[in-house]
């Protein structure tokens, strides 16, 4: 009996109580809706058994009508190609960023402040700013690229179906540089300075130091941006119904967004939660990469 | 804590505890009402009218977002707190009397002085339709007719009283209206991949002789052809893919499109921004002679079946119907009505255009009735997108929509 409560005051049950407290939030927040919208996708649910648990469960009845649809697959590629350049762009643009303003020059520090006024601004507001530079006929976008001399007549952004997916994609892209600018800012700060003064008196030129001191340094910081930056724009709702609504003809739709359509415009729940469980499969994969890169990041 | 700070909280105390016994005299019966509307809007407008005749009926309000009508209502419903009495879109009222969650009030409305069916236009009414029974009372409505700029007209010689009375003629107006270099669309209307693009396309289909239940019609193949031959020639933005009505219409006000199909909801701003003479016509005929029809909007009352006080709710319900005249006056919204005379609003514009969609709401026809109605207008939806984008012809996209429909329909 002692020994139970000195361990609950200061050993092993002591630790057990504190992690018992933030896990069971987790799961009260988090597991319990995770698994009952995966029960939900084995259901029958519609508006009114939505109140109850008691639903028929059809097996995978759902999902086997899920892929018989003519718009999944398109929907599913859609999702794939806005994922990948999204993260390809934010990543790129944002670890540019990062290295010029990691240069030192004068107000470069407060410069690189501004730069996250982009990620403070709610995702709907961007939306129907961009939706505006995007426009058809009077968009600022079509403007400058005609002036350039790039285009000769103006493109839908949001209504040709060569182009809708693009248009969000940038959208999302400028949305998404900051946050990554910031955390390679962080990654690279950390870097030792003497790394490179010895790399620079063994005469490794810009290039070689790159390649072989900051990208190796900077690994585990660049698997946790991408992995956040995969989660990130798997949620990324808000443009697609600020900007193409997922249209003309699902162009430009993708999971996330379908899954609500399906919900809550067409009120077919279990059709809703199945697309979600293919996603958070997904997701998982992207958690598990996170989690591996921060890993040693454990400090004491 | 000293004996002032004790005795103020104490005075608070009993002031809260009497006001409480103020506002719930026990013998109110107490009607809560949810709606979409705003503070300028009826409903809550109507209810301070209602409390202050303290007629033993208290009645709560609560706003809803447009977005979650029928989830919040569903969710309320199922777990046995909903509200007395709702507002529901005039697509969705199936969805809810077919399942028996809203009160059939045929019994009450025939033994009313106030609510009679056959003051209704009928396109209204039989939204609150299932099985041949009321199960609700139009709340308001509204329809989408032509909006023409008549100056336009003039400066390309055209005769501003005589708009496009049919569909070859509208083309061959807008080919006529329609100049680039002066960044100007011959017409502007919305195909939007959502519930308006429904609504703006059934009408087209209902004057050619479809309908939902019949999109593959000959009449319906025509009518999204002429669509396809006015976003393929340019005569309206590529954009009317993505742009909502009240956007689309905007480009009309701001002088870059010369026609524009929309809703009386558009007249308030019109006569704000639109700086030059306009004005309103039917919408054009398949070809000369043809049945009328258009698109029926806005929101029905309904009552849930399982009020406690099915009597006091339908009471409120009359009292609504009964302040139906200020509809216009006060809110800006269409009553449902045909047996009312509008009065003038001082603008020669607005009131001849409200002459023109009360001639126009006689041929104005709801969507459905049907329960599933969301899955039925998602595959015209899809249908006119494919169509429009060249990714289908007219008739493989209306095909494929039709097999969509009776697979819903069964």
């Amino acid at each position: 009996m002692r020994k139970l409560l000195l361990s609950v005051s200061d050993g092993r049950g002591f630790d057990i109580g504190l992690v018992s407290v933030p896990l069971a939030f987790l799961f009260a927040m988090a597991g319990l809706p995770l698994i009952y919208n995966i029960v939900m996708s084995f259901q029958e649910v519609d508006m009114f058994s939505l109140g109850t648990f008691a639903r028929p469960f059809v097996g995978f009845k759902n999902y086997i009508t899920l892929f018989s649809l003519p718009e999944t697959w398109p929907i599913l590629r859609n999702t794939a190609v806005f994922v990948i350049a999204s993260i390809a762009g934010q990543f790129t643009i944002g670890f540019a960023l990062a290295l010029f303003f990691w240069t030192g020059f004068p107000g470069s520090s407060w410069l690189r402040g501004l730069f996250l006024v982009s990620w403070v601004m709610p995702g709907l507001v961007v939306g129907a700013i961009w939706n505006w530079i995007l426009s058809g006929d009077f968009g600022v976008l079509n403007y400058i690229l005609r002036e350039v001399g790039l285009v000769s007549g103006n493109i839908f952004w949001r209504s040709d179906p060569d182009f809708s997916l693009w248009a969000v994609v940038i959208a999302n892209i400028w949305l998404g540089i900051s946050f990554n600018m910031i955390l390679l800012s962080v990654g690279l700060s950390a870097i030792s300075q003497d790394l490179y003064e010895a790399a620079e008196l063994d005469g490794a030129n810009v290039v070689q130091r790159f390649f072989t001191i900051t990208l190796p340094m900077m690994r585990s910081t660049i698997g946790a941006i991408i992995a956040l930056g995969l989660i990130f724009t798997l949620q990324q709702f808000d443009l697609f119904a600020a900007i193409t609504a997922g249209g003309p003809n699902n162009s430009s739709n993708v999971a996330q967004y379908w899954a609500w359509d399906m919900s809550f415009r067409q009120y077919d729940f279990a059709q809703g939660a199945t697309i979600s469980v293919i996603m958070i499969v997904f997701v998982m994969i992207a958690s598990v990469v996170y989690v591996r890169s921060t890993r040693h990041e454990v400090r004491g | 804590m000293d004996i002032r700070k004790l005795a103020l909280i104490g005075a608070l105390a009993v002031a809260g505890v009497s006001t409480f016994h103020a506002s719930a005299r026990a013998e109110d019966v107490k009607i809560t009402v949810w709606s979409l509307d705003r503070d300028i809007q009826p409903a809550p407008n109507l209810i301070k009218d209602f409390n202050n005749l303290k007629n033993g009926i208290t009645v709560e309000y609560r706003q809803i977002q447009f977005d979650d009508v029928v989830s919040e209502a569903m969710r309320a419903y199922s777990t046995g707190q909903a509200p007395d009495i709702i507002a529901v879109d005039n697509p969705e009222h199936a969805l809810f009397s077919s399942r028996g969650a809203f009160l059939d009030l045929t019994d009450m409305i025939a033994q009313s002085d106030v609510v009679k069916p056959e003051n209704y236009y009928p396109g209204p009414l039989k939204s609150v339709m299932w099985k041949d029974r009321y199960f609700g009372i139009p709340k308001a409505t509204n329809t989408i007719a032509l909006y023409y700029n008549k100056d336009m007209f003039r400066a390309k010689g055209l005769d501003p009283d005589k708009p496009p009375q049919t569909w070859d003629e509208l083309v061959d107006t807008a080919r006529k209206l329609t100049d680039p270099a002066k960044n100007v669309y011959g017409i502007t209307f919305s195909a939007k991949a959502n519930e308006e693009g429904t609504f703006q396309f059934l009408p087209w289909a209902q004057m050619a002789g479809g309908g939902y239940d019949k999109i593959n019609a000959p009449g319906a193949v025509k009518a999204l052809e002429i669509w396809k031959t006015i976003i393929d020639e340019k005569l309206a933005s590529r954009d009317t893919l993505t742009r909502s009505q009240w956007d689309s219409t905007g480009t009309f006000n701001s002088g870059n499109a010369a026609m524009a199909i929309s809703g009386p909801w558009e007249l308030d701003r019109m006569v704000k921004e639109a700086k030059f003479d306009w004005g309103v016509a039917l919408l054009p005929l398949p070809e000369p002679g043809a049945k009328r029809s258009s698109a029926m909007g806005d929101f029905n009352w309904a009552i849930f079946a399982n009020t406690e006080h099915p009597k006091e709710a339908f009471k409120v319900l009359e009292y609504f119907v009964s302040q139906d005249n200020r509809m216009f006056k006060d809110f800006g919204q269409l009553p449902a009505r045909s047996d009312l005379a509008i009065p003038s609003s001082g603008q020669p514009l607005k009131d001849a255009a409200l002459k023109v969609f009360q001639e126009q709401l006689k041929y104005a026809q709801p969507r459905g009735p049907h329960p599933a109605w969301p899955k039925i207008s998602k595959a015209i939806q899809d249908a006119i997108q494919a169509a429009l984008t060249g990714q289908m012809s007219t008739q493989e996209a209306l095909d494929q929509a039709d097999q969509k429909i009776k697979a819903v329909l069964g």
